[in-house]
Protein backbone atom coordinates (compact mmCIF):
# COMPACT_ATOMS: atom_id res chain seq x y z
CA UNK A 1 0.00 0.00 0.00
CA UNK A 2 1.30 3.39 -0.91
CA UNK A 3 1.35 5.93 1.84
CA UNK A 4 -0.76 8.94 1.08
CA UNK A 5 1.40 12.00 0.68
CA UNK A 6 0.58 15.54 1.60
CA UNK A 7 0.09 16.40 -2.03
CA UNK A 8 -2.74 13.90 -2.34
CA UNK A 9 -4.90 16.19 -0.28
CA UNK A 10 -4.80 18.85 -2.94
CA UNK A 11 -6.92 18.74 -5.97
CA UNK A 12 -4.97 18.52 -9.18
CA UNK A 13 -4.75 22.11 -10.41
CA UNK A 14 -3.76 23.34 -7.02
CA UNK A 15 -1.25 20.59 -6.54
CA UNK A 16 0.18 21.31 -9.94
CA UNK A 17 0.53 24.96 -9.10
CA UNK A 18 2.28 24.25 -5.87
CA UNK A 19 4.55 21.62 -7.29
CA UNK A 20 5.68 24.01 -9.96
CA UNK A 21 6.83 26.37 -7.26
CA UNK A 22 9.21 23.75 -5.93
CA UNK A 23 12.77 24.79 -5.52
CA UNK A 24 12.41 28.32 -6.71
CA UNK A 25 14.75 30.90 -5.33
CA UNK A 26 14.31 34.60 -5.72
CA UNK A 27 18.04 34.93 -6.22
CA UNK A 28 17.80 32.66 -9.20
CA UNK A 29 15.43 34.83 -11.16
CA UNK A 30 16.08 34.90 -14.84
CA UNK A 31 18.66 37.64 -15.41
CA UNK A 32 17.98 38.12 -19.08
CA UNK A 33 14.31 38.76 -18.76
CA UNK A 34 14.63 42.31 -19.89
CA UNK A 35 15.87 41.11 -23.23
CA UNK A 36 12.77 39.16 -23.95
CA UNK A 37 10.64 40.95 -26.42
CA UNK A 38 7.00 41.86 -26.10
CA UNK A 39 4.56 39.05 -26.15
CA UNK A 40 3.47 37.91 -29.58
CA UNK A 41 0.48 35.68 -29.15
CA UNK A 42 -1.34 35.28 -32.45
CA UNK A 43 -4.92 34.11 -32.44
CA UNK A 44 -5.50 30.54 -33.48
CA UNK A 45 -6.77 31.08 -36.94
CA UNK A 46 -8.49 34.41 -37.18
CA UNK A 47 -10.42 37.30 -35.76
CA UNK A 48 -13.50 37.19 -33.60
CA UNK A 49 -16.78 36.96 -35.53
CA UNK A 50 -19.41 39.65 -35.57
CA UNK A 51 -22.49 38.57 -33.61
CA UNK A 52 -25.27 37.71 -36.04
CA UNK A 53 -28.23 40.08 -35.75
CA UNK A 54 -31.15 38.49 -33.98
CA UNK A 55 -29.15 35.47 -32.83
CA UNK A 56 -30.84 33.51 -30.06
CA UNK A 57 -30.08 30.57 -27.81
CA UNK A 58 -32.79 28.47 -29.43
CA UNK A 59 -30.26 25.90 -30.61
CA UNK A 60 -28.25 25.65 -27.41
CA UNK A 61 -28.49 22.08 -26.18
CA UNK A 62 -31.13 21.46 -23.54
CA UNK A 63 -30.61 19.61 -20.27
CA UNK A 64 -32.16 16.55 -21.88
CA UNK A 65 -29.53 16.66 -24.58
CA UNK A 66 -26.70 16.85 -22.06
CA UNK A 67 -26.94 13.31 -20.81
CA UNK A 68 -23.50 12.20 -19.75
CA UNK A 69 -22.25 15.75 -19.44
CA UNK A 70 -23.79 16.85 -16.17
CA UNK A 71 -20.64 18.75 -15.26
CA UNK A 72 -21.26 21.08 -18.20
CA UNK A 73 -24.92 21.89 -17.60
CA UNK A 74 -24.09 25.08 -15.72
CA UNK A 75 -22.04 26.54 -18.53
CA UNK A 76 -24.66 25.61 -21.14
CA UNK A 77 -27.17 27.49 -18.98
CA UNK A 78 -24.83 30.47 -18.84
CA UNK A 79 -24.39 30.55 -22.60
CA UNK A 80 -28.15 30.25 -23.00
CA UNK A 81 -28.39 33.61 -21.19
CA UNK A 82 -25.92 35.46 -23.43
CA UNK A 83 -26.09 34.11 -27.00
CA UNK A 84 -25.42 37.53 -28.50
CA UNK A 85 -22.13 37.74 -26.59
CA UNK A 86 -21.02 34.16 -27.19
CA UNK A 87 -21.72 34.69 -30.89
CA UNK A 88 -19.08 37.43 -30.99
CA UNK A 89 -16.31 35.21 -29.64
CA UNK A 90 -14.03 32.99 -31.69
CA UNK A 91 -13.42 29.71 -29.93
CA UNK A 92 -9.70 29.16 -29.48
CA UNK A 93 -9.78 25.37 -29.13
CA UNK A 94 -9.39 24.89 -32.87
CA UNK A 95 -13.00 24.04 -33.62
CA UNK A 96 -13.55 27.42 -35.28
CA UNK A 97 -12.10 26.00 -38.49
CA UNK A 98 -14.63 23.18 -38.57
CA UNK A 99 -17.39 23.54 -41.18
CA UNK A 100 -20.58 24.81 -39.60
CA UNK A 101 -18.87 26.54 -36.71
CA UNK A 102 -19.39 30.28 -36.53
CA UNK A 103 -18.57 31.28 -32.97
CA UNK A 104 -18.26 30.07 -29.40
CA UNK A 105 -22.04 29.78 -29.45
CA UNK A 106 -21.68 27.05 -32.09
CA UNK A 107 -19.81 24.93 -29.54
CA UNK A 108 -22.98 24.81 -27.47
CA UNK A 109 -25.29 23.85 -30.34
CA UNK A 110 -25.73 20.88 -32.67
CA UNK A 111 -23.10 18.27 -31.70
CA UNK A 112 -22.37 20.27 -28.57
CA UNK A 113 -18.60 20.18 -28.64
CA UNK A 114 -18.59 22.08 -25.34
CA UNK A 115 -20.04 19.01 -23.62
CA UNK A 116 -16.56 17.51 -23.54
CA UNK A 117 -14.13 20.29 -24.46
CA UNK A 118 -12.46 21.95 -21.48
CA UNK A 119 -11.44 24.96 -23.54
CA UNK A 120 -14.97 25.60 -24.85
CA UNK A 121 -16.25 25.32 -21.29
CA UNK A 122 -13.55 27.51 -19.80
CA UNK A 123 -14.14 30.18 -22.42
CA UNK A 124 -17.88 29.98 -21.86
CA UNK A 125 -17.57 30.41 -18.11
CA UNK A 126 -15.14 33.26 -18.47
CA UNK A 127 -17.25 35.05 -21.08
CA UNK A 128 -20.28 34.79 -18.81
CA UNK A 129 -18.37 35.97 -15.73
CA UNK A 130 -16.83 38.97 -17.46
CA UNK A 131 -20.13 39.92 -19.10
CA UNK A 132 -21.85 39.83 -15.72
CA UNK A 133 -19.02 41.98 -14.38
CA UNK A 134 -19.98 44.63 -16.91
CA UNK A 135 -17.24 44.17 -19.48
CA UNK A 136 -17.89 45.03 -23.11
CA UNK A 137 -17.64 42.51 -25.93
CA UNK A 138 -14.30 44.00 -26.98
CA UNK A 139 -12.97 43.72 -23.45
CA UNK A 140 -14.15 40.14 -23.23
CA UNK A 141 -12.52 39.35 -26.56
CA UNK A 142 -9.24 40.80 -25.29
CA UNK A 143 -9.49 38.65 -22.19
CA UNK A 144 -10.20 35.53 -24.25
CA UNK A 145 -7.19 36.29 -26.45
CA UNK A 146 -4.93 36.81 -23.43
CA UNK A 147 -6.10 33.68 -21.67
CA UNK A 148 -6.68 31.22 -24.50
CA UNK A 149 -5.07 32.73 -27.59
CA UNK B 1 1.81 -20.52 -73.78
CA UNK B 2 4.39 -22.37 -71.74
CA UNK B 3 6.31 -19.16 -71.13
CA UNK B 4 3.13 -17.41 -70.03
CA UNK B 5 2.47 -20.13 -67.53
CA UNK B 6 5.97 -19.75 -66.18
CA UNK B 7 5.66 -15.99 -65.86
CA UNK B 8 2.33 -16.14 -64.12
CA UNK B 9 3.62 -17.05 -60.65
CA UNK B 10 6.35 -14.44 -60.97
CA UNK B 11 3.79 -11.75 -61.75
CA UNK B 12 1.65 -12.87 -58.83
CA UNK B 13 4.70 -12.74 -56.54
CA UNK B 14 5.55 -9.25 -57.69
CA UNK B 15 2.01 -8.19 -56.95
CA UNK B 16 2.37 -9.39 -53.40
CA UNK B 17 5.52 -7.33 -52.76
CA UNK B 18 5.39 -3.79 -51.47
CA UNK B 19 7.22 -2.09 -54.30
CA UNK B 20 7.62 1.08 -52.26
CA UNK B 21 9.76 -0.72 -49.71
CA UNK B 22 13.43 -0.36 -50.39
CA UNK B 23 16.57 -0.94 -48.45
CA UNK B 24 18.75 2.12 -48.68
CA UNK B 25 22.34 2.71 -47.70
CA UNK B 26 21.19 6.00 -46.20
CA UNK B 27 17.75 5.56 -44.73
CA UNK B 28 15.46 8.61 -44.62
CA UNK B 29 14.73 10.24 -41.28
CA UNK B 30 12.88 13.16 -39.83
CA UNK B 31 13.42 14.96 -36.55
CA UNK B 32 11.20 17.69 -35.26
CA UNK B 33 11.28 19.83 -32.15
CA UNK B 34 8.86 22.45 -30.89
CA UNK B 35 10.21 25.17 -28.63
CA UNK B 36 7.76 27.72 -27.25
CA UNK B 37 5.49 27.28 -30.27
CA UNK B 38 8.23 27.36 -32.90
CA UNK B 39 8.59 24.07 -34.76
CA UNK B 40 11.91 23.09 -36.32
CA UNK B 41 11.91 20.06 -38.62
CA UNK B 42 14.85 18.41 -40.31
CA UNK B 43 14.40 15.81 -43.02
CA UNK B 44 17.48 13.97 -44.16
CA UNK B 45 18.96 10.70 -45.23
CA UNK B 46 21.38 9.06 -42.84
CA UNK B 47 24.66 7.77 -44.27
CA UNK B 48 26.63 5.30 -42.21
CA UNK B 49 30.36 5.35 -41.66
CA UNK B 50 30.55 1.67 -42.64
CA UNK B 51 34.16 1.25 -41.45
CA UNK B 52 35.38 3.96 -43.76
CA UNK B 53 38.16 5.92 -42.10
CA UNK B 54 38.44 9.69 -42.15
CA UNK B 55 34.88 10.55 -43.03
CA UNK B 56 35.79 14.17 -43.39
CA UNK B 57 38.61 14.68 -45.84
CA UNK B 58 37.95 11.43 -47.70
CA UNK B 59 34.27 10.51 -47.88
CA UNK B 60 33.43 14.20 -47.72
CA UNK B 61 36.13 16.05 -49.61
CA UNK B 62 37.65 19.13 -48.08
CA UNK B 63 36.32 22.39 -49.55
CA UNK B 64 33.19 20.59 -50.70
CA UNK B 65 29.82 22.24 -50.14
CA UNK B 66 28.24 19.14 -48.68
CA UNK B 67 24.73 18.44 -47.50
CA UNK B 68 24.93 16.87 -44.02
CA UNK B 69 22.96 13.83 -45.07
CA UNK B 70 22.70 11.92 -48.32
CA UNK B 71 20.62 11.59 -51.47
CA UNK B 72 18.31 14.62 -51.52
CA UNK B 73 19.71 17.56 -49.61
CA UNK B 74 18.88 17.77 -45.94
CA UNK B 75 16.13 20.31 -45.31
CA UNK B 76 15.36 22.51 -42.35
CA UNK B 77 11.82 23.83 -42.05
CA UNK B 78 10.90 26.56 -39.56
CA UNK B 79 7.34 27.43 -38.59
CA UNK B 80 8.57 30.82 -37.33
CA UNK B 81 11.75 32.79 -37.63
CA UNK B 82 14.61 31.75 -35.34
CA UNK B 83 18.22 32.68 -34.70
CA UNK B 84 20.87 30.10 -35.45
CA UNK B 85 24.14 30.91 -33.73
CA UNK B 86 22.80 34.44 -33.48
CA UNK B 87 21.97 34.76 -37.19
CA UNK B 88 18.34 35.50 -38.04
CA UNK B 89 16.71 32.80 -40.17
CA UNK B 90 13.18 33.61 -41.35
CA UNK B 91 10.32 31.17 -41.36
CA UNK B 92 10.58 28.83 -44.35
CA UNK B 93 12.15 25.68 -45.70
CA UNK B 94 15.82 25.52 -46.63
CA UNK B 95 18.23 23.01 -48.02
CA UNK B 96 21.15 22.64 -45.61
CA UNK B 97 24.78 22.64 -46.68
CA UNK B 98 28.13 22.81 -44.96
CA UNK B 99 31.27 24.05 -46.66
CA UNK B 100 33.89 21.88 -44.97
CA UNK B 101 37.50 22.90 -44.48
CA UNK B 102 40.47 21.02 -43.00
CA UNK B 103 41.22 23.86 -40.60
CA UNK B 104 39.29 26.74 -39.16
CA UNK B 105 35.54 27.20 -39.10
CA UNK B 106 33.15 25.64 -41.58
CA UNK B 107 30.40 27.56 -43.33
CA UNK B 108 26.74 26.81 -42.81
CA UNK B 109 24.68 27.48 -45.93
CA UNK B 110 20.89 27.61 -45.82
CA UNK B 111 19.45 27.81 -49.31
CA UNK B 112 15.78 28.61 -49.99
CA UNK B 113 16.02 26.25 -52.99
CA UNK B 114 15.14 23.36 -50.77
CA UNK B 115 14.66 20.48 -53.22
CA UNK B 116 18.10 19.70 -54.55
CA UNK B 117 20.00 16.50 -55.00
CA UNK B 118 23.17 16.21 -52.98
CA UNK B 119 25.29 16.51 -56.12
CA UNK B 120 23.72 19.88 -56.98
CA UNK B 121 26.07 21.86 -54.79
CA UNK B 122 24.52 25.29 -54.58
CA UNK B 123 26.23 28.30 -56.03
CA UNK B 124 26.44 31.34 -53.79
CA UNK B 125 23.35 33.53 -53.96
CA UNK B 126 22.14 36.57 -52.11
CA UNK B 127 19.12 34.63 -50.85
CA UNK B 128 21.26 32.17 -48.94
CA UNK B 129 21.99 32.53 -45.28
CA UNK B 130 25.64 31.86 -44.56
CA UNK B 131 27.56 31.90 -41.32
CA UNK B 132 30.59 30.26 -39.79
CA UNK B 133 30.28 27.27 -37.50
CA UNK B 134 32.91 25.48 -35.49
CA UNK B 135 33.16 21.71 -35.79
CA UNK B 136 34.31 19.90 -32.69
CA UNK B 137 35.37 16.43 -31.66
CA UNK B 138 32.53 14.27 -30.39
CA UNK B 139 31.77 10.68 -29.49
CA UNK B 140 31.83 8.34 -32.48
CA UNK B 141 28.49 8.27 -34.26
CA UNK B 142 28.07 5.53 -36.86
CA UNK B 143 24.97 6.97 -38.51
CA UNK B 144 24.82 10.66 -39.33
CA UNK B 145 22.46 12.22 -36.82
CA UNK B 146 20.67 15.50 -36.37
CA UNK B 147 19.32 16.02 -32.89
CA UNK B 148 18.27 18.55 -30.28
CA UNK B 149 20.35 17.46 -27.30
CA UNK B 150 19.52 20.53 -25.23
CA UNK B 151 16.28 22.47 -24.90
CA UNK B 152 15.74 25.73 -23.06
CA UNK B 153 12.56 27.75 -22.73
CA UNK B 154 13.79 30.21 -25.32
CA UNK B 155 15.81 27.89 -27.51
CA UNK B 156 18.18 24.98 -27.47
CA UNK B 157 20.97 23.27 -29.34
CA UNK B 158 20.71 21.63 -32.73
CA UNK B 159 23.59 19.29 -33.46
CA UNK B 160 24.87 17.30 -36.42
CA UNK B 161 27.09 14.34 -35.61
CA UNK B 162 28.87 11.92 -37.88
CA UNK B 163 31.98 9.91 -37.22
CA UNK B 164 33.83 11.78 -34.51
CA UNK B 165 32.73 15.21 -35.74
CA UNK B 166 30.03 17.21 -34.10
CA UNK B 167 28.70 20.59 -35.25
CA UNK B 168 26.44 22.29 -32.69
CA UNK B 169 24.18 25.24 -33.47
CA UNK B 170 22.63 27.47 -30.86
CA UNK B 171 18.92 27.97 -31.55
CA UNK B 172 16.99 30.94 -30.19
CA UNK B 173 13.26 31.21 -30.81
CA UNK B 174 10.96 34.19 -30.53
CA UNK B 175 9.71 34.08 -26.93
CA UNK B 176 5.95 34.20 -26.64
CA UNK B 177 6.00 35.97 -23.28
CA UNK B 178 7.68 39.00 -21.87
CA UNK B 179 8.68 38.49 -18.26
CA UNK B 180 9.67 42.06 -17.71
CA UNK B 181 7.35 44.57 -16.10
CA UNK B 182 8.31 48.23 -15.86
CA UNK B 183 8.38 49.83 -12.45
CA UNK B 184 5.40 51.99 -13.39
CA UNK B 185 3.33 49.00 -14.47
CA UNK B 186 4.43 46.90 -11.51
CA UNK B 187 3.61 49.56 -8.93
CA UNK B 188 -0.12 48.86 -8.56
CA UNK B 189 0.45 45.24 -7.64
CA UNK B 190 3.36 45.50 -5.22
CA UNK B 191 2.38 44.84 -1.65
CA UNK B 192 1.14 42.22 0.78
CA UNK B 193 -2.08 40.30 0.31
CA UNK B 194 -4.07 37.70 2.14
CA UNK B 195 -4.20 34.41 0.26
CA UNK B 196 -7.16 32.11 0.76
CA UNK B 197 -7.80 28.85 -1.00
CA UNK B 198 -11.40 28.52 -2.07
CA UNK B 199 -11.50 24.82 -1.33
CA UNK B 200 -10.10 24.35 2.11
CA UNK B 201 -8.13 21.19 2.67
CA UNK B 202 -7.24 19.48 5.92
CA UNK B 203 -3.85 20.68 7.02
CA UNK B 204 -4.04 23.96 5.16
CA UNK B 205 -2.03 26.68 6.75
CA UNK B 206 -4.37 29.41 7.79
CA UNK B 207 -3.60 33.10 7.28
CA UNK B 208 -1.30 32.87 4.30
CA UNK B 209 0.29 36.07 3.09
CA UNK B 210 1.33 36.61 -0.53
CA UNK B 211 3.98 39.28 -0.92
CA UNK B 212 4.53 40.76 -4.35
CA UNK B 213 7.77 42.59 -5.03
CA UNK B 214 9.49 44.02 -8.08
CA UNK B 215 13.04 42.71 -8.53
CA UNK B 216 15.21 43.13 -11.60
CA UNK B 217 12.22 44.24 -13.70
CA UNK B 218 10.24 41.16 -12.70
CA UNK B 219 7.19 40.87 -10.47
CA UNK B 220 7.78 38.12 -7.94
CA UNK B 221 5.25 36.45 -5.66
CA UNK B 222 6.24 34.75 -2.42
CA UNK B 223 4.11 33.09 0.22
CA UNK B 224 4.59 33.28 3.94
CA UNK B 225 4.31 30.83 5.51
CA UNK B 226 4.79 28.38 2.68
CA UNK B 227 1.55 26.64 1.73
CA UNK B 228 3.62 23.70 0.68
CA UNK B 229 6.99 22.71 2.11
CA UNK B 230 8.84 23.17 -1.17
CA UNK B 231 6.84 26.10 -2.48
CA UNK B 232 9.05 28.94 -3.61
CA UNK B 233 8.75 32.29 -5.33
CA UNK B 234 7.14 32.55 -8.73
CA UNK B 235 7.15 35.14 -11.49
CA UNK B 236 4.02 37.05 -12.43
CA UNK B 237 4.02 37.32 -16.22
CA UNK B 238 1.70 39.98 -17.62
CA UNK B 239 -0.76 38.85 -20.28
CA UNK B 240 -3.21 41.72 -20.02
CA UNK B 241 -3.77 44.71 -17.77
CA UNK B 242 -4.26 43.34 -14.24
CA UNK B 243 -3.88 39.72 -15.42
CA UNK B 244 -0.83 37.55 -14.89
CA UNK B 245 0.16 33.99 -15.49
CA UNK B 246 2.86 32.30 -13.47
CA UNK B 247 6.40 31.43 -14.45
CA UNK B 248 8.92 29.28 -12.69
CA UNK B 249 12.71 29.42 -12.78
CA UNK B 250 15.53 27.20 -11.76
CA UNK B 251 19.15 28.32 -11.60
CA UNK B 252 18.28 31.55 -13.32
CA UNK B 253 16.52 29.94 -16.26
CA UNK B 254 12.80 30.07 -16.84
CA UNK B 255 11.67 26.49 -17.28
CA UNK B 256 7.89 26.53 -17.15
CA UNK B 257 5.11 28.98 -17.87
CA UNK B 258 1.80 27.93 -16.40
CA UNK B 259 -1.04 29.31 -18.51
CA UNK B 260 -3.73 27.57 -16.52
CA UNK B 261 -3.21 29.67 -13.41
CA UNK B 262 -4.24 33.25 -13.97
CA UNK B 263 -3.98 35.85 -11.24
CA UNK B 264 -6.55 38.56 -11.91
CA UNK B 265 -6.11 41.71 -9.89
CA UNK B 266 -8.96 44.11 -9.21
CA UNK B 267 -8.85 47.80 -8.37
CA UNK B 268 -11.47 49.87 -6.66
CA UNK B 269 -12.94 52.60 -8.80
CA UNK B 270 -10.54 55.52 -9.06
CA UNK B 271 -7.79 53.69 -7.19
CA UNK B 272 -4.37 53.07 -8.65
CA UNK B 273 -3.41 50.23 -6.34
CA UNK B 274 -4.84 46.77 -6.80
CA UNK B 275 -7.07 45.96 -3.87
CA UNK B 276 -7.68 42.26 -4.39
CA UNK B 277 -7.08 39.33 -6.70
CA UNK B 278 -8.55 36.06 -7.81
CA UNK B 279 -6.64 33.01 -8.96
CA UNK B 280 -8.43 31.32 -11.83
CA UNK B 281 -7.58 27.80 -12.89
CA UNK B 282 -8.59 25.43 -15.64
CA UNK B 283 -12.12 25.94 -16.84
CA UNK B 284 -12.11 29.39 -15.25
CA UNK B 285 -12.55 27.78 -11.83
CA UNK B 286 -11.91 30.04 -8.86
CA UNK B 287 -9.01 28.60 -6.90
CA UNK B 288 -8.01 31.32 -4.50
CA UNK B 289 -8.71 34.90 -3.53
CA UNK B 290 -6.74 37.59 -1.79
CA UNK B 291 -7.09 41.10 -0.44
CA UNK B 292 -4.48 43.78 0.00
CA UNK B 293 -3.21 44.07 3.54
CA UNK B 294 -2.87 47.48 5.10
Amino acid sequence: MTEKTTSDRYRVPRRRFLQLCTGLLAAALYPGAGDLRAAVRPLRGGPHPAPRPGITAANVLSHDQLAGAAHAIDVFDQIREIPEIADGIRCQCGCADTPGFYSLLSCYESDGMARFCDICQGEGRMVYRLHKAGQTLDEIRAAIDARFG
Amino acid sequence: MRLQLLLCPAVLLLGALDLTAQVKASEPAKVSQTIDGTELTLEYSRPRVRARDSVFGKVVKWEEVWTPGANWATTLELSKGVRLDGHPVPKGKYSVWLAVHPTGPWTMVLDPRNHRFHTEHPDSTAEQIRFNVTPEEGPFTEVLSWSFPEIRVTGGTLAMQWGTTRVPFRVDVEPSYSLATTAAKAGPYIGRYTFDWVQKQPGDTTALTLTITHKDSILVGEWNPLPWPEAGPFILIPIKEDWFITGFTEKGELYQVEKDMVIEFARKRGQKLASAFEVRGEGDSLMATGKRKP
